[in-house]
């Protein structure tokens, strides 16, 4: 499934970028709304919203229930176990977009999160590692290619996988190429063990997702501001960036948010 | 960790706001002298002392952790970073209806989730000088049991004597930076007025607390 998925997505994110930003380019880059900054981000809203509507209508009838009853008949000590599990099996992904990023102690870092995890332990059930102050880092190829200075693109939502960008959609495949389990496990297995490691993620944030719901004003936008502002984060590693402080702290002083 | 973002987003933990908002901010005033981080600090320990407190009803312990929070956040502030260049397309009447609807929708969303709270501890973790003034204040969220710890930072602005929060920053997404975009877009295809009248609809469909409404 998820090959699939993203084989072709990979192709159409590559085309779209490049159609897109040509659109872009032709259409007067005036524009007196107030939208400017993040519809700017999101050419295509339309056809995303309407991704977005069906991704969460598999969330609500399939992937919510299914969690739910995951999570009524077993503890939470499980299913965090279950998360580890994968997450140890992700370390290559962190590891070697570490050192892709020039972090050559953090990666050493994971390598050792890895070793740890896999044996004391137990196969990574369980996270040891953090108590001993190898922490979690949190990279991948999308974030690289940030870093290395390669730009978004154009906000896309992607069937089932959610929130994206050609950026991401490339990362995504070359991550995936990272992962172990691909070439040890069988093409079928494999989609069950992907499900049921989205039913087990999907059971740890059943609360969080029914408040954003109710918090959130226009629920699409949420999640794609969310997505941009944390993506952005990531990659800048927390460094903050004083021209969107400025926008975001002080439109009084005239920057992009700023009072007319 | 890396490919659940794509899935589940990871901001859909703004929604822990609830245990943070409403669990961060404390009775005493707070004192001229104090740092931001004693600030945050002593509120933050005040705060999970009321969440904890298993005489208290669900009602009274969002009643005072609301009125702990209008005195220690500056909404007027918050509100106007919210709006952006927008604030100015308000007239002076809908500046003053957005603040209290505002702030009433922060109130009714994050106070549903009192209940939620389990045992949760929150650590000062660091703080910083920003640009200009600001001070932030970073906190971690420990749930333990193996669950992820969650970052969050509270920045404040100098209003005279005292620290005011002006945003709160979970997961590194922006409180105030995320509902801008919201309210832009909204407001980037219609007036003011519309902008209000979906906070209105939003807050009718539940019941805020009545007692502390008008209280400022």
């Amino acid at each position: 499934m998820r090959r699939t998925i993203l084989a072709s997505t990979c192709l159409a994110a590559a085309l779209w970028s490049g159609t897109v930003s040509r659109l872009a380019q032709a259409e007067p880059p005036e524009e007196t709304a107030t939208t400017k900054s993040q519809s700017e981000h999101d050419p295509i809203e339309g056809v995303n919203r309407k991704i977005f509507w069906f991704n969460d209508r598999v969330d609500v009838y399939v992937l919510e229930p299914v969690a739910t009853g995951w999570a009524f008949v077993s503890p939470k000590r499980v299913r965090t176990s279950v998360s580890n599990f994968f997450a140890n099996l992700r370390f290559p992904i962190v590891a070697v977009n570490d050192l892709l990023q020039g972090k050559v102690v953090d990666s050493a870092s994971d390598v050792g999160r890895f070793a740890v995890n896999t044996t004391v332990g137990v196969l990574g059930f369980f996270d040891p590692a953090t108590r001993f102050g190898l922490e979690k880092h949190v990279e991948d190829f999308g974030q690289t290619l940030g870093v290395w200075g390669v730009p978004p693109g154009p906000y896309l939502v992607l069937p089932i996988f959610g929130p994206s960008n050609p950026r991401d959609v490339v990362g995504l495949g070359v991550d995936y190429a990272l992962s172990v389990t691909p070439f040890f496990v069988d093409q079928y297995i494999l989609i069950g063990v992907r499900a049921i490691d989205a039913v087990n993620e999907r059971s740890l944030i059943l609360e969080e997702v029914k408040d954003a719901k109710e918090a959130a004003i226009d629920y699409y936008t949420f999640v794609r501001d969310a997505y941009f502002q944390r993506r952005e984060a990531l990659i800048h590693d927390g460094e903050t960036n004083a021209e969107l402080e400025d926008e975001l702290y002080h439109p009084e002083l005239g920057g992009e948010g700023a009072v007319p | 960790m890396t490919h659940r973002n794509y899935c589940m987003p990871k901001a859909a933990r703004l929604a822990l706001v609830a245990v943070s908002l409403a669990g961060v901010f404390r009775a005493t005033p707070a004192r001229a002298a104090d740092s931001p981080r004693a600030v945050v600090e002593r509120m933050t320990n005040a705060a999970l002392e009321v969440l904890g407190d298993k005489s208290l009803g669900v009602d009274e312990k969002r009643h005072r952790l609301e009125e702990i929070v209008y005195r220690e956040v500056d909404f007027d502030t918050m509100s106007r970073l919210v709006l952006g260049r927008n604030w100015s397309r308000f007239t002076p009447e809908q500046q003053t209806e957005f603040v209290k609807l505002f702030k009433e929708h922060l109130s009714v969303t994050y106070g549903n989730n009192i209940e939620n709270y389990k045992n949760e501890r929150v650590e000062v973790v660091g703080d910083r000088e920003e640009g200009r003034g600001d001070w932030t204040v970073q906190t971690k969220i420990v749930r333990g049991g193996g669950s992820n710890d969650i970052q969050v930072d509270y920045r404040l602005r100098k209003q005279g004597d005292t620290w005011k929060m002006i945003d709160i920053v979970i997961e590194r997404v922006s409180l105030v930076a995320n509902f801008r975009a919201q309210f832009q877009d909204i407001l980037g295809n219609g007036k003011p007025e519309k902008l209000l009248q979906i906070l209105r609809e939003k807050n009718a469909r539940h019941e805020p607390l009545k007692t502390t409404d008008d209280k400022k």
